[in-house]
């Protein structure tokens, strides 16, 4: 029951459907085709009209940044586009590494209006 | 005997023929541990005196509202931010000071109202543990006061709320 209020509160709730995915909640490490570098594999979905670019972050558990490498850092992902990004961290810092954070890039026009920016933080297994 | 052959392959053809346009198109979902973030509503400033700001609904203005879906209890928290600088003004001489607040405004699950009571405020910023699974919608308020009664140079003004969904 509390499922199928989820799905109709999902499928019909909002007046607009911006939302703003990263999966996996819980991403694991693994070897990368590199000595000493590790990947892992995130899921990111626009589906937030008014945002294109988000950009990628590593934190350790106090909220310090980690070195990390990936493709790009700000990721271009059009409405409602699907984009996996890899995201590369070295052996040495996998002990450190916490969270893997995407964060929604608002571009600065509009009217006398507050805007939401968006970020979620899958944390590493 | 030979019409009777030709009867028994000419059904088998077409049981083939069959079997062989029947194509399977896979569907694969997966339902997994995931936070959702959906601004529901843009926040719009009011004006009501000339050295003031604000959201809230007396004052003109509209709050900004956040949703939040997760799919697994106590797997998320939800940290939301109030603005404490605009991101686009006029050039600002004096100080402004802020306030602002968050809170439920609407749940899908009864149990949720009991994240307002539990949520941890610092600074502009408040904190709930996403201990059930289903959406729950937080209402941001916001206001700032330019200098000791200034009033507020023309022009336009944004600000911008941070909703954070950070695994636990």
């Amino acid at each position: 029951m509390k499922y199928l209020l989820l799905f109709l509160v999902l499928a019909l709730g909002g007046k607009h459907a911006w939302t703003h995915e990263f999966t996996p909640a819980y991403p694991t490490l693994e070897q990368s085709y590199m000595d000493g570098i590790l990947v892992t594999k995130m899921l990111l979905f626009n589906r937030r009209e008014d945002v294109t670019y988000y950009e990628l972050s590593v934190f350790d558990g106090q909220w310090n940044s980690i070195p990390f490498a990936a493709t790009d850092k700000i990721v271009e992902v059009k409405y409602l586009q699907r984009k996996y990004v890899d995201i590369f961290i070295r052996e040495k810092d996998r002990s450190r590494a916490v969270y893997i954070c995407s964060k929604s890039k608002l571009q600065t026009d509009g009217g006398n209006i507050t805007v939401v920016s968006s970020r979620i933080c899958s944390k590493i297994k | 005997m030979f019409k009777k052959s030709l009867a028994i392959g000419f059904f088998m053809a077409l049981s083939m023929f069959t079997r062989a346009s029947a194509v399977e198109v896979p569907i694969v979902g997966n339902v997994a541990a995931k936070c959702v973030i959906v601004p529901d509503t843009a926040g719009v400033y009011g004006n009501p005196t000339p050295d003031k700001l604000s959201t809230a609904t007396a004052d003109g203005g509209v709050q900004p509202v956040v949703r939040f879906d997760v799919l697994q209890a106590n797997y998320f928290k939800a940290v939301i931010s109030t603005p404490t600088a605009f991101s686009v003004s006029p050039a600002l001489t004096d100080v402004v000071n802020w306030t602002g607040s968050v809170s439920t405004s609407k749940v899908s699950v009864a149990g949720m109202s009991a994240y307002d009571t539990n949520k941890v405020v610092y600074n502009n910023t408040s904190e709930f543990n996403l201990t059930i699974a289903g959406t729950t919608w937080f209402k941001a308020s916001s206001t700032a006061e330019y200098g000791s009664d200034k009033a507020l140079p023309s022009g336009t003004y944004r600000a911008v709320i941070n909703a954070e969904c950070i695994a636990l």
